[in-house]
């Protein structure tokens, strides 16, 4: 998995604010690979729950984790 | 007025000020949540009965100051109309704080102000050897200090991982903010040493597959804490308590323990010391049948 999006230098809020920007430009369904360094790991896989994307794929990459998120359906 | 007078005063929450035949007049608060109509009460009293000003405390509480002697009785019938009533200090249990808890907290997980009020009714006041103070934080970001309290209170998630969801991704091990949750070496499997867990769920938060749940949500307790000369934090001691009938439970059993062992002027945590804390321990299997 590469990841499409890299927010390790990023802090909240700007961490999941650049993912929902980055999933704006996916359609439904689709998936994102996103690396996040652990520190934004709460923030970013609860938020992306709440707004009801999943997370279908997580590989560590050393200090980070690259995830990989499904974007929700169009009418989720 | 002897000083016997002023003893009782200060029990009823009129404290003798530095100026001769002035009072501070310590307010009945819990929770720290008054209502707007207690509110503009309280104002009004300041106003007719003090110098227009009153001191909010460090435990949420409100006092009256500059309150002459003559007018005590005139300033308590006042306020009685409003629903305010007067505090208490000396040898007894002090003002129940809490947060806003759940209902309004994003991050709240036990509902601490209802908790705060059944404690408050129950305990409020009570004679003891010393003051008692009890405080309650809705979660572990203890807003409310609760280790600083005679018996402290806070909100509490223990996680319970179950393997059919688990694909061992990690997360959950990356996010504990004390490295109690850990991926078995070699295959997938979790284990969370529960001793060293803060409640914080955070595991469960991050958790994309939903496979680390909440095991229990309810509060734990901490005895023997305090603030002052000399500040020691409160022990904790029960395990996760599951309701807030538990929780009366317990601290029941801890007034009991400390009305039975404590000396005049010793706080719980001294006596718990000189007593022993497997003396209280007992207390509460024997009070609550609760395992601790």
């Amino acid at each position: 998995m590469i990841p499409d999006l890299d927010i390790t230098g990023d802090v909240c809020p700007m961490t999941f604010v650049k993912v929902k920007i980055a999933l704006t430009t996916i359609a439904p369904w689709g998936k994102l690979a996103v690396l996040v360094k652990e520190e934004a790991l709460k923030n970013v896989v609860s938020s992306l729950h709440s707004e009801g994307h999943r997370v279908t794929g997580v590989a560590r990459r050393e200090s980070a984790f690259l995830i990989e998120v499904e974007k929700r359906g169009a009418a989720g | 007025m002897n000083e016997a007078d002023f003893k009782e005063l200060k029990k009823g929450g009129m404290m003798r000020q530095r100026e001769a035949g002035l009072f501070s007049v310590r307010l009945h608060v819990v929770g720290g949540r008054l209502a707007t109509g207690q509110l503009q009460a309280i104002c009004d009293a300041a106003d007719r009965f003090g110098r227009g000003t009153v001191h909010l405390t460090s435990r949420q509480g409100v006092e009256i100051p500059f309150v002459p002697a003559e007018s005590l009785a005139a300033l308590k019938s006042f306020l009685a109309r409003y629903g305010v009533r007067v505090g208490v200090c000396g040898p007894t249990v002090r003002t129940v704080t809490a947060c806003q808890g759940c209902a309004v907290c994003p991050s709240g997980v036990i509902d601490s102000p209802a908790l705060a009020e059944r404690l408050d009714r129950e305990f409020y006041g009570k004679a003891l050897p010393h003051k008692f103070k009890i405080g309650i934080s809705g979660c572990v970001n203890n807003c409310m200090k609760a280790e600083e309290n005679d018996i402290g209170i806070k909100g509490w998630i223990e996680p319970q991982w179950s393997p059919a969801a688990c694909t061992a991704c990690g997360i959950c091990e990356a996010v504990c903010p004390t490295k109690v949750v850990r991926i078995a070496e070699g295959d997938s499997a979790v284990a969370v040493d529960l001793s060293g867990c803060i409640g914080c769920g955070d595991c469960i938060t991050a958790c994309p597959t939903g496979a680390m749940g909440e095991g229990i949500r309810g509060q734990r307790i901490c005895v023997g804490g305090k603030f002052g000369r000399r500040p020691v934090l409160g022990t904790w001691i029960l395990g996760v308590l599951r309701t807030p009938d538990e929780v009366l439970a317990a601290v029941r059993a801890a007034v009991a323990f400390f009305r039975e062992h404590g000396r005049p002027k010793e706080r719980f945590g001294d006596t718990l010391q000189r007593v022993g804390l497997s003396a209280l321990e007992g207390k509460f299997k024997e009070r609550t049948g609760l395992d601790t």
